[in-house]
């Protein structure tokens, strides 16, 4: 499969999940990946899930406007750039939002999320 | 260089990039070398000589970046940097600044600097 069509596959992937299913984003990290969520820098798959988890909302929606994919140089590494909106249950206005997720192939033809960064986008 | 720490190293590049960005624009090739990639709004190009091409005929002769916010993490690959950054573009003339995102991945050159060898640029629109 085409790398770029595997990477916005697991990008459409990882945003349903964390819509409907947030607990399962745990099995997208692994114990060297590492999260930046507004500047606060967490590392591990446990820390990562924890914090997301957390996160002071029980629902939300994430609505993807762009996805920019380049391989990193790092073994057939991926480097994704989104932006979008977060919709938050009971909030008028959406939240926009940056993300850049460094995507790592598995053995098993896919991929985990070894470096993962996260901006608000404020007005 | 590698005793520095890196939100220091990655911040003086932040500066040093768009310092050149802002003064002397042609001045941006030598951080660029054959193997780097700019994806800018959407638009791909690789090499330093395509990319210096592509920001050196933006659509405005003078520019001011301002930065809000650098984030940096290693990207795993041999001293490799990811650097997130978010700021604003004032063009003169322009009342209102845009808003934008940008992301590097720096890689040490084999004289212990780092050239970039990924950028992508994205405006945010309101």
């Amino acid at each position: 499969m085409d790398p770029n069509q595997v990477a916005k596959a697991f990008v459409d992937h990882y945003y349903s999940l964390f819509d409907t299913n947030r607990p399962a984003l745990a099995g997208l990290y692994q114990d060297g990946s590492m999260l930046t969520f507004e500047g606060e820098k967490i590392q591990g798959a446990a820390s990562i899930s924890a914090k997301l988890n957390g996160l002071p909302f029980q629902q939300c929606q994430h609505q993807i406007s762009t996805v920019d994919f380049q391989p990193s140089g790092a073994g057939s590494g991926m480097l994704v750039f989104v932006s979008g909106s977060l919709k938050l249950q009971g909030e008028d206005h959406p939240l926009k939002f940056s993300q850049l997720f460094h995507l790592i192939p598995t053995p098993q033809g896919s991929f985990y999320v070894f470096n993962d960064i996260f901006r608000l986008n404020y007005g | 260089m590698a005793a520095m720490d890196p939100d220091q190293v990655s911040r003086a590049f932040v500066d040093h990039y768009y310092n050149t960005f802002d003064a002397n624009r042609a001045g941006l090739v030598s951080l660029y070398q054959d193997a780097s990639m700019l994806t800018f709004e959407g638009q791909q190009f690789q090499g330093a000589p395509n990319i210096a091409n592509k920001l050196n005929s933006l659509p405005f002769q003078q520019c001011k970046h301002n930065i809000s916010t650098v984030d940096c993490q290693p990207s795993g690959a041999h001293g490799g940097m990811l650097v997130f950054v978010s700021g604003i573009l004032q063009l003169p003339g322009e009342e209102h600044p845009l808003k934008f995102s940008q992301m590097f991945h720096l890689v040490p050159t084999a004289e212990g600097s780092l050239f970039v060898l990924n950028d992508i640029f994205r405006l945010n629109y309101a």
